[in-house]
């Protein structure tokens, strides 16, 4: 299955929860940030964004950020 | 109900501890599209004719619209509306709602509506259908990012936070809520009417999903809107410079020295939030969150010398949580009556961030003269009288407008923003509505191009842009209506009004967004004849108040050197202009202008009888 990694860009994100949402959507057919298998949480000025376990890998999130947060590089495994 | 709206009303009496939730009845959906409209339509329900605004009795109404927390850009927005205790009209307060909005909707509701009084501090905490009224003792006097980071503490995962502030508790009549910290809500006093409720704090989670009616034509509409926005020329810098891109106040090295990271709304692709940190001196390590650097360095447009001192007075006013142009105002006047003589021994040095952090913490308290200063120009002027009067800036419904002689923004061309801080009935504010009036000056020729994306019928369009022998014209009576339009639009469906964001919306596009995700047929004509439904209910609960034109009048201070200037010939305005504007605006809308109401006519084009 064709795959990406995602690459996070921590300081460039602004909590604006687009990828959330596109996962969501994507995979649950509504839009809810907390299904989504991308979590950004905020804490002081810093920002942590992890994947789930469930997360396959599939680049939506990259494509739905503004902001070069999210990088998606290719899998070398899947050439 | 298909698709962007959640379905259902929260109701909350606080003074018999009391949740319920019914049913959105979906022609009330649809007579008045959401959010902003419907707040206004339940607002007509609740709110009793002649209610004291810091009475149990003035309702709170909150509405997320049923774009709000799809991924549509910028659809972050909410709004509420309420009897607002400085201007003593019902006004709607505006936020760009960061997190609030989504999990609102994703809680499962469309509207909160609250009731009554606690009998002691609480908090709301709205988790799906769990609605609980918790004891508020600790949070009580703390600052608005202190009581925002005790309840983040208290819950994983995330949450949206509307809190006030000490001014707020303390009924300050310019404290505003504040939402996750960044965003501001409700000048005029919206703090003041949650503090009198004893409501410190709304905290709402929700994992309920928000859904799309038609899922193939929401997508394609979508992607194409995306994409214009991903090709604006613009775009980056407006993520990187925010507001500060349109008023450069400061160098942009002297931003990039304290920029710490940029924040949006959620679904928002420009992302106008600023966090700060002072990099030096004595407020070195300082960390300010706001809805904008811009507002975090408005003192320097009041003398201030240093930019971090700007940072450290505003950092401090959002935590008390008041409006900064309305507590510089306000000292201003002080300041006057000081110098004057009719206060005696107080010294007010608006440039000096020791002497303006007392008063804001005297005011935020009600302290000695504070708690004077705390009621605003209202409460100035009966305390200290015609003297008060003398010095007072131009006021609009006792408050002080952003724009004009003796405001903080230098910006003395009169559009629709400036002629709509009269005729808002809430009284100034920032809100353009997205006309091009707003702030910079557009050669007219661009006009054409902006209306028809209002959605400004063509026949109006010759009637704002009216052409002569001797030089083009502009009608800002007749544009105002149209912005108005646009803005019931906006605001209805959840969509921020700012212009960063609204210049990529058209109202065609807004009637098909609506369309897509609500599933309610609509065209461009369905959903102008609602936005102008909303607009006329907006007037008519003022109306029902007993609000007239005699609430309309023209500040002396407008039309008196250095005055306001005709925005196009950019020669000094006259109040019989101004007047021509507001009878333009009049006949536009369809009210007459003698009584001040809506005609019989308009009410029944919008069929609005029954509620006239
Ligand atoms: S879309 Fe990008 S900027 Fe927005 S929250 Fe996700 S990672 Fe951050
Ligand atoms: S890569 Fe795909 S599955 Fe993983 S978080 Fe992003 S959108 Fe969701
Ligand atoms: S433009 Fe600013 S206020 Fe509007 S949605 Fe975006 S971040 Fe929020």
């Amino acid at each position: 299955m064709a795959g990406y990694d995602i690459i996070t860009l921590e300081e460039n994100c602004t909590g604006c929860l687009r990828c959330q949402l596109a996962c969501s959507y994507l995979y649950t057919g509504l839009f809810n940030p907390s299904a989504a298998r991308i979590q950004v949480r905020f804490s002081g000025t810093g920002c942590a964004i992890d994947f789930t376990d469930e997360c396959n890998h599939c680049g939506v999130c990259a494509d739905s950020c503004f902001y070069d947060a999210l990088k998606k590089v290719k899998r070398e495994d899947d050439e | 109900m298909q698709g962007g709206f959640a379905g259902r009303i929260l109701h909350v009496d606080l003074s018999r501890r009391k949740v319920g939730t019914w049913p959105l009845a979906s022609n009330l959906a649809e007579s008045f599209i959401g959010g902003l409209g419907l707040s206004f339509r339940l607002a007509h329900d609740y709110i009793t004719p002649g209610t004291d605004p810091l009475a149990p009795e003035n309702p709170v109404v909150i509405g997320a619209g049923p774009l709000v927390g799809t991924d549509l850009p910028s659809t972050s927005r909410i709004y509420a509306v309420t009897k607002l205790p400085t201007s003593g009209t019902i006004g709607w307060c505006g936020a760009g709602g960061v997190t609030f909005g989504c999990l609102f909707k994703n809680a499962g509701y469309d509207h909160l509506i609250i009731e009554g009084r606690a009998d002691r501090p609480v908090y709301l905490n709205i988790v799906d259908d769990r609605v609980e009224i918790l004891d508020a003792q600790k949070l009580w006097g703390k600052g608005v990012s202190e009581t925002c980071e005790t309840l983040w503490d208290e819950v994983s995962g995330p949450a949206g936070v509307l809190a006030i502030g000490p001014a707020g508790e303390n009924r300050v009549s310019f404290s505003l809520a504040y939402i996750d910290r960044s965003a501001t809500m409700g000048r005029g006093g919206f703090g003041a009417v949650l503090g009198a409720k004893n409501l410190k704090a709304i905290m709402v989670r929700g994992t309920k999903g928000v859904g799309v009616a038609d899922r193939k034509t929401y997508k394609r509409l979508k992607t194409d809107f995306l994409q214009t926005i991903q090709s604006y020329p613009y775009l980056k810098e407006w993520q990187d410079m925010g507001m500060l891109k349109a008023f450069p106040m400061v160098p942009p090295e002297t931003y990039k020295k304290i920029k710490k990271r940029r924040l949006a709304c959620i679904s928002c692709p420009v992302g106008c939030k600023d966090v700060v940190e002072i990099a030096d001196g004595p407020h070195k390590g300082l960390v300010a969150y706001s809805s904008s650097a811009i507002n975090l360095l408005t003192p320097l447009m009041y003398g201030f010398k240093d930019y971090r001192d700007a940072v450290k007075l505003i950092a401090e006013l959002d935590e008390y949580g008041m409006d900064m142009f309305e507590f510089f105002g306000v000292a201003a006047l002080a300041a006057k009556l000081g110098e004057h003589g009719s206060i005696q021994g107080i010294n007010i040095a608006l440039d000096d961030l020791n002497a303006m952090m007392e008063w804001a913490e005297k005011i935020s308290f009600r302290k000695g003269l504070g708690d004077v200063m705390a009621d605003g120009f209202s409460g100035m002027i009966n305390a200290y009288g015609d003297a008060a009067k003398t010095y007072a800036p131009a006021l609009v419904k006792n408050m002080h407008p952003y724009t004009g002689p003796g405001s903080a923004l230098p910006w003395d061309l009169f559009g629709t923003m400036e002629l709509g801080q009269i005729l808002d009935l809430r009284g100034p504010h920032v809100g353009s509505g997205g006309s091009p009036t707003y702030f910079a000056k557009r050669p007219l020729e661009v006009f054409p191009k902006h209306l028809k994306r209002m959605g400004v019928p063509e026949a109006a369009i010759s009637r704002i842009l009216p052409e002569s022998d001797e030089s083009k014209q502009l009608n800002v009576g007749i544009l105002l209506k149209y912005s108005h339009q646009w803005f019931s639009i906006l605001g209805s469906l959840g969509v921020c009004a700012r212009g960063q964001i609204n210049r990529f919306y058209n109202a065609g596009l807004c009637a098909d967004f609506y369309k897509a995700v609500t599933g309610i047929p609509t065209d461009l004509d369905e959903l102008s004849l609602r936005a102008d439904r909303v607009w006329n209910l907006y007037k008519l609960l003022n109306v029902r108040e007993g609000v007239d034109r005699s609430r309309e009048s023209i500040p002396d201070q407008w039309v008196q050197a250095p005055g306001f200037k005709e925005y196009v010939s950019e020669t000094p305005i006259s109040r019989d202009e101004i007047l021509r504007m507001i009878k333009d605006y009049y006949r536009e809308q369809g009210w007459d202008f003698e009584t001040g109401y809506p005609s019989p006519e308009t009410l029944s084009r919008l069929g609005l009888e029954s509620l006239g």
